[in-house]
């Protein structure tokens, strides 16, 4: 009696360390790839995201609390194409040998890869636009990426998160055909943003980005650009200027002033990172861009 | 045949030059450019009252991953007396048991906060008096040495590092003069064994506590001592404190404040002819500085600082300076302008008149082409 309560006792307490040990923990550069990874990984995965979405993801400032929490990360999920190059400072410093390191880019079909590029573009990325996640099958392409990169962590799972992976993909069909729906209904689906984050979102649901308010990527606005925009606007009764929190708002309020564009602020990231939270960002948007009073959260 | 080859390796190197892989193989290179026009009314500048152009010193950097878990860097400054290597370093960052980190080679010592940065980093046009006064070096405490780092493990996401150096400690030489007796060292040719190793030291510990998901506070304590005269066994000893705090109050705008308490302790090696013996005489002066600046709509900045401390070669004398500065980003981080005024105060012994202060104004461009870097702490 008293051995087989010694080897149950043993059994559980072998159990309990494994089972809280058994979460494999992931960093990602923004909150969609942790929205993403946090469907896949289900109940077996941790995970946080270090870009605030309200924030400029192109300029992330390396804090030591960060290298602090990716020193605890089995995974750190890049966005890649070059977007989030402050990660390589943070996962340095993190001194963390076991980390593994995953581009969710990979097998993306990227746009707009530049013949040449130089900073008289303005601050151009030399491997295409990465702004990818906001086509949600790219999303699904991210998720296949990180349903691998999960399966190595933690073999014993493997074939959840690969199903997970795929009823994700399943879901995000799902979205694109719902937002599809949406913009199908739109009278007039030109639009103007203010950078070229919204290129993939543009793509993925038939709208036409007719100008940006930076003349090149990185670049303010101008006064002789703003009045090239304003005859744009005017001439193709442009409804909606789609702009990110961090940016000016003078440019927007100058257009809608003068042309009378709609300014829709929307974050290019989800507000959370929690599951669910990457494909119900594109019916904040697109609600926002149809003027359907959907805008929650990170867009107004 | 020969020239043959050389149209083969000539179109390889070119292939491989413009290709995508140019990227990969290559390290990214910068180059920083940092004009500057200056008037001081300093009576002991050449250019007293007048208007100076200077080129200023133009930065080459050069980083690479050397493999996944190290990275090198050279930066090789330029200026009027020639190119210098100014830094030239590896660090192993991950790899290393219980989460060590190694770096090796020249490089801006990790002393308090202001020393490990690069001027062009600083919101203002130069370091500060008391830094330059206090740290060896004639434009940093920079050293070739090996410096080993590891976190200490602390509770929630508070980041506490703690830095060892070991360095090569030529820069805590001090040159003595000779005393003119027959029996000095330096009359008699034998010189205070300058040539001599005189290893030297640096520790850091460091605390980083997060403010908010953006915003920080950072204190620190370092400690340094090497040898500026070998055969006077005379010691250079320099503690600092330091805090750092940065605090964002909008997605564009954030002020940041700094300051620095340094005590240096220093031994000045002199010749006693009598006893034809090496004396030394101490001073341990005391100083600091704090800065605070405002960065606002991602372009702007504008802040003032103060600084006080007893100067170096006599702690009964002290000087304090003010500064104004403010800066302009012309269209993005790769252009921007920095104006500053410096007023210093110099100090005076007792019984003897104060010398007139100095204001020095200086406007500084700096431009930055090549790739742009994560911002640190």
């Amino acid at each position: 009696m008293l051995r087989r309560v010694f080897l149950i006792g043993a059994a559980l307490a072998a159990l309990i360390p494994a089972t809280a040990a058994a979460k494999v923990k992931v960093a990602t550069s923004i909150n969609d790839l942790a929205s993403i990874v946090a469907t896949v990984g289900g109940p077996e995965v941790e995970v946080f995201a270090i870009a605030r979405p309200t924030s400029d993801v192109h300029r992330v400032e390396v804090l030591p609390s960060y290298m602090v929490k990716v020193s605890r990360a089995d995974l750190y999920l890049k966005v890649g194409l070059g977007l989030d190059q402050w990660a390589d400072g943070i996962i340095d410093g993190s001194h963390n040998s076991k980390l593994t390191i995953v581009d969710c880019s990979k097998d993306v079909p990227v746009r707009d890869k530049p013949v040449k590029a130089d900073a008289s573009m303005g601050d151009v990325h030399p491997f295409g636009n990465p702004h990818y996640w906001l086509d949600p099958r790219n999303g699904a392409i991210a998720a296949r990426n990180i349903a691998e990169a999960l399966a190595k962590a933690d073999p014993a799972h493997a074939d959840a998160f690969h199903s997970r992976a795929e009823a994700f993909a399943k879901d995000a069909e799902e979205a694109w055909k719902r937002g599809k729906a949406l913009t199908d209904k739109l009278t007039n689906s030109t639009m103007i943003t203010y950078h070229a984050s919204w290129v993939y979102l543009a793509a993925a649901f038939d709208l036409k980005i007719v100008g940006t308010a930076e003349p090149v990527p990185g670049i303010p606005p101008t006064a002789k650009h703003l009045a090239d925009l304003i005859q744009i606007v005017k001439a193709q009764k442009v409804p909606v200027l789609l702009q990110e929190p961090y940016f000016s708002k003078d440019a927007g309020n100058f257009l809608s002033r003068e042309a009378g564009v709609r300014v829709v602020v929307a974050s290019t990231s989800c507000d959370t990172p929690a599951a669910g939270s990457y494909l119900a960002h594109f019916d904040q948007v697109l609600g926002a861009i149809a003027g359907t009073g959907a805008s929650t959260g990170s867009t107004n | 045949m020969a020239g043959k080859r050389f149209i083969l390796v000539a179109c390889a190197l070119s292939a491989l030059a413009s290709s995508a892989l140019a990227g990969v193989v290559n390290p990214d290179i910068s180059v920083i450019g940092q004009p500057f026009t200056r008037f001081t009314n300093d009576a002991g500048d050449p250019a007293n009252k007048r208007v100076v152009l200077d080129p200023g010193e133009v930065e080459s950097v050069f980083d690479a991953a050397l493999n996944p878990y190290a990275r090198g860097t050279f930066i090789l400054a330029l200026d009027e007396e020639g190119l210098d290597l100014e830094e030239g370093y590896f660090q192993i960052l991950r790899g290393l048991p219980a989460g060590l980190a190694v770096k090796g080679g020249k490089y801006r010592v990790g002393f308090g906060k202001l020393n490990p940065s690069h001027p062009h980093t600083y919101p203002f046009s130069d370091r500060f008096h008391v830094l330059a006064s206090y740290l060896p070096g004639d434009e940093s405490l920079n050293e070739t040495g090996v410096s080993l780092s590891g976190r200490i493990p602390a509770p929630g996401d508070i980041a506490l590092t703690a830095t060892a150096d070991w360095l090569n400690g030529n820069t805590y030489r001090i040159e003595r003069e000779s005393s003119g007796a027959p029996n000095d060292p330096i009359v008699l040719g034998d010189g205070d064994r300058g040539d001599e190793p005189r290893p030297a030291w640096v520790a850091r510990l460091s605390g980083f506590f997060p403010v908010g998901d953006r915003s920080g506070i950072e204190l620190g304590v370092s400690g340094t001592q090497g040898t500026n005269n070998v055969a006077a066994q005379a010691r250079t000893t320099v503690w600092g404190a330091d805090v750092k705090a940065k605090l964002w109050n909008s997605e564009t705008s954030y002020l940041l404040v700094q300051g620095e308490l340094l005590s240096l302790d220093r031994d000045n090696a002199e010749w006693d002819e009598s006893a034809a013996a090496y004396t030394l005489n101490s001073t341990t002066p005391l100083g600091g500085y704090v800065f605070a600046d405002y960065n606002f709509k991602s372009r702007y900045n504008v802040g003032g600082s103060y600084e006080h401390f007893q100067e170096a070669t006599t702690a009964e004398t002290s000087d304090q300076a003010f500064k104004l500065f403010a800066g302009f980003s012309l269209m993005e981080e790769t252009t921007a302008f920095r104006l500053d005024w410096d007023h210093l105060i110099p100090g005076a012994p007792g019984g003897v008149p104060e010398p007139d202060a100095v204001d020095t104004v200086t406007l500084r461009v700096i431009f930055s082409m090549g790739p742009h870097k994560a911002h640190q702490f």
